[in-house]
């Protein structure tokens, strides 16, 4: 009996990760490109994707499902299954905040970096990717993996709209049971199994970007300060 | 190899290079003091593009950086720049900094390239340091790496912003020998410096900025024996 319903539960948050493993690489590469978008030099750019960031950030994660779910069957005559639904709810969550990280590492980056980059003719595609966002990424990477992590929260939202992934699972199984304490138990363990790893992966990530000694970073540090005059 | 004429720059309201005349022969060395704000890191910056031109012309190697984009890039190949800062990426080694751009712009093969940084490094006294990170090395080395790291794009001008205002007294000295080096050996320079002694002993002609004009251009013993300029005067007598 335990094990079948722990058996259910686990294939439930099966999909809780498949749904957060999609919209975590879709949200990211939309997000890195909104960040870029954000610093760009063509203003357009810059106005739209700061718009986009902005206003998905101002509305509830719950709304977003709802807008998407409900919203686009309305919109464009099409049926989302709930799980493209969530899918692309969180995808559009994600990209805000994932956008909002990258712009600030993009930033964080000394002007010195690009001013040296762009003195030597480095052209921009080079100076992009070769020397400003090595450096970014690994600014960029403990934020990411906190998001990473609030994803994986937020996903238990996707239950509302009638997918069954770990959250709605662990509902279902406390109807069954009568034993809600127990069925949200094992959920709230197998959600902490999930971050906790996210979490190591992360520490990982960044061990392997950072500079070489520890007294880099205060180096850097002193670097980062604007040539005068 | 360097032609300044009536160069203008504004930063909004602020006006802060006021009509700048200056040229610089090829294997010139060629110091620009001044006090703070005076324009002077501006004027080299206007050089190789890193800040645009309000009005007026710069030539390069008869190149006009202001005609288009590509004449700027052109400049840029040509163009050494070594910053205050040193600006060094932090997360190539100091033998991938400097192979970096013969890399990426002039296409050399990375064994081409690596080569060329092994000798670029020999020259300035750090062939045992190819390996280490900028995080690892003193901020003497890291600006010799950054000079090495110019170097490597074989350019026709180099230009200095205040090469050693960042580092402890006791190593300045290091930075200095090797741009007192590669003078000697007829590269064209124009160093942004408040290193007077420098100045003195190293530079064909001293030009004395203020308050975005040029003041006064002379030779090093001119400038520090008998300035002619009141502004130079004063300036001198509280620098030196």
């Amino acid at each position: 009996m335990f094990i079948e319903q722990l058996l259910g539960l686990l294939r439930a948050a099966g999909w809780t990760l498949a749904l957060c493993v999609s919209a975590g690489v879709a949200g990211t590469i939309i997000g890195f490109l909104l960040g870029v978008g954000q610093v760009s030099k063509i203003v357009v750019l810059r106005w739209i994707t700061t718009a986009y960031v902005t206003v998905i950030r101002g509305v509830p994660v719950l709304l977003l499902i709802f807008f998407v779910y409900f919203g686009i069957p309305v919109l464009f005559a099409v049926d989302l299954a709930p799980f493209l639904a969530g899918f692309v709810a969180l995808t559009v969550v994600a990209a805000a905040y994932m956008g909002e990280t990258f712009r600030g590492a993009i930033q964080a980056v000394p002007r010195g970096q690009f001013e040296a980059a762009e003195a030597l003719g480095v052209r921009y595609l080079d100076r992009t990717f070769r020397v400003i966002m090595p450096q970014a990424l690994r600014i960029a990477v403990p934020s990411l993996t906190g998001y990473l992590i609030n994803l994986v929260k937020d996903s238990s939202l996707i239950g509302i709209i009638g997918f069954v992934e770990l959250t709605r699972a662990a509902k279902i199984l406390s109807n069954l049971t009568l034993d809600p304490l127990g069925a949200f138990l094992m959920a709230a363990v197998i959600y902490f199994m999930i971050s906790f790893t996210i979490s190591r992966i992360g520490v990982a990530v960044e061990r392997k970007l950072a500079p070489k000694s520890k007294a880099s970073s205060r180096k850097l540090a002193t670097t980062a300060i604007p040539a005068g005059n | 190899m360097i032609t300044i004429e009536k160069l203008h720059k504004q930063f909004g309201e602020v006006e802060v290079l006021r009509g700048i005349d200056l040229t610089v022969a090829a294997h010139e060395t060629v110091c620009v003091i001044g006090p703070s704000g005076s324009g002077k890191s501006t004027l080299l910056r206007c050089i190789n593009g890193l800040e645009a031109i309000t009005s007026g012309t710069i030539t390069v190697g008869g190149i006009d950086i202001g005609a288009s984009k590509n004449n700027l890039a052109e400049v840029r190949k040509e163009t050494g720049m070594v910053f205050q800062q040193f600006n060094l990426f932090p997360h190539m080694t100091a033998r991938e900094n400097v192979a970096f751009a013969p890399m990426r712009v002039r296409g050399l093969s990375k064994a081409e390239a690596q080569d060329r940084a092994n000798r670029l490094l020999e020259r300035v006294g750090l062939s045992e340091k190819g390996d280490s990170f900028p995080s690892q090395l003193s901020g003497g080395q890291q600006q010799r790496v950054a000079i090495a790291r110019a170097l490597a794009m074989e350019p026709k001008v180099m230009l200095f912003d205040e090469p050693t205002s960042a580092l402890d007294p006791e190593i300045v000295g290091e930075v200095l020998d090797t741009m007192r080096t590669l003078a000697e050996e007829g590269m064209t320079m124009v160093v942004v410096t408040h290193e007077m002694g420098f100045a003195r002993e190293v530079s064909d002609r001293v030009v004395f900025m203020d308050q975005g004009q040029v003041v006064e251009i002379a030779t090093p013993q001119e400038m520090f024996g008998s300035p002619k300029q009141e502004r130079t005067k004063s300036f001198l007598d509280k620098v030196l």
